[in-house]
């Protein structure tokens, strides 16, 4: 699913998501830089990058909440009207993190609320990239996460091949036989 | 925080554009070297501190920041792979589309590895070429018509084709033979018109 040198897994794995510390630790006073002790206390409340959640989370040692791009308020956005939810500004790897943290946190709802979200998007995202005029498109580019700009490129570029294919090179070739005199009748 | 200048190399290599390379970063590399031995030195702090413990077993507060530490290696040493593995694919597929060596606006945007890695590569390419006596530069795109029309960019002079003897003046624009104008337009002396 994600390959070790694939750049948008690595940057989507770079989200920060609330975690609260189970346990103590040493020697890793970074995480709150007016800390003097260098350490982090049981229960304190940081937001750890994704990658460091997940495997501390897998030991045990925090506990994770959703980000806030997941939300009540985003839900009811996405609800309302998905198509035009400013996913970018929330998570630009919306999708990718939520199928990440749908495995850790255990919320059945977040299956459904990317299914939905993904559905209408994309139907959007499909429907803009076919009829929109280039002018338009940069407002509307803006709203979109890394995965659905990707997928409005190649639906503009497939569309353009469409176009060319269909204009170009003699299309209608006439039979050969319907050039030929019409013999005549002896 | 952890790994984030690593990360910033990762997105720095993601948001050039697809197919060109942006300058090496040698600082931002470094930095996220100099993170790492950090983090290395931390972490045998806490271990020679675990072992030093009077039980070595169970998990206390050492335990979790080594564990922390070593992430943040795994972390950094994964930007960084990725970094160095991506761009490399980058310069292989360039060796194909240039003819080799690349030129210097290039080559001055490369680390010395990556040029010994380009170097390399061409040198590699050319001798299984030789061996096997085979171009595998012809034709990267399946041709629809063995002829072309091409523009010659500089004054080649009367150069002997293999089907003709053409006059190639600066700006003439002419029909040659696919073979024939690819290893020109390779060197940017011609470019292909397409309609």
């Amino acid at each position: 699913m994600s390959q070790y040198y694939d750049i948008d897994d690595i940057i989507a794995e770079d989200e920060l998501v609330p975690a609260v510390f189970q346990v103590s630790a040493n020697g890793v006073g970074l995480f709150d830089s007016s800390d003097e002790t260098n350490k982090v206390e049981q229960g304190s409340k940081v937001e750890l990058p994704f990658w460091l959640a997940r495997e501390l989370h897998l030991r045990q040692a925090v506990s994770i909440n959703l980000p806030h791009c997941f939300n009540q308020k985003t839900r009811e956005e996405l609800a309302a009207d998905a198509a035009h939810v400013d996913l970018r500004n929330r998570c630009p790897y919306f999708y990718e993190l939520g199928r990440k943290l749908f495995t850790l946190v255990g919320d059945k709802t977040i299956g459904t609320l990317l299914l939905a979200a993904f559905q209408t998007r994309y139907r959007e995202v499909l429907i803009k990239a076919q009829t929109a005029a280039l002018a338009v498109a940069p407002k509307f580019l803006t709203l979109l996460t890394k995965e659905e700009t990707k997928l409005y490129e190649a639906a503009q570029s497939s569309m353009v091949a469409f176009k060319k294919w269909r204009m170009g090179g003699p299309r209608f070739q006439k039979a050969s036989v319907l050039g030929r005199k019409r013999r005549p009748f002896e | 925080m952890y790994a984030k200048k690593a990360c910033e190399l990762v997105k720095e290599f993601s948001s050039s554009e697809p197919g060109q390379l942006a300058p090496f970063n040698t600082n931002l590399f470094s930095q996220v070297i100099e993170e790492c031995n950090f983090h290395f030195h931390q972490l045998q702090s806490l271990l020679s501190k675990i072992q030093e413990g009077p039980d070595s077993q169970t998990k206390n507060a050492d335990h979790f920041g080594a564990l922390i530490h070593h992430l943040s290696l795994v972390r950094n040493k994964r930007c960084l792979m990725a970094y160095v593995h991506n761009r490399a694919e980058v310069i292989r597929s360039l060796g194909w589309m240039i003819e080799p060596p690349l030129p210097e606006e290039i080559q001055e945007k490369l680390s010395s590895s990556e040029k010994e890695y380009s170097k390399n590569q061409s040198a590699t390419i050319k001798s299984y070429q030789s061996e096997m006596d085979l171009d595998l530069a012809v034709d990267m795109v399946p041709p629809k018509d063995p002829y072309i029309k091409v523009r010659v960019l500089d004054d080649i002079g009367s150069v002997a084709l293999s089907d003709q003897i053409a006059n190639l003046a600066r700006h003439a624009i002419l029909f040659l033979r696919r073979t024939d104008a690819e290893t020109y337009i390779s060197q940017g002396l011609m470019e292909e018109l397409t309609d």
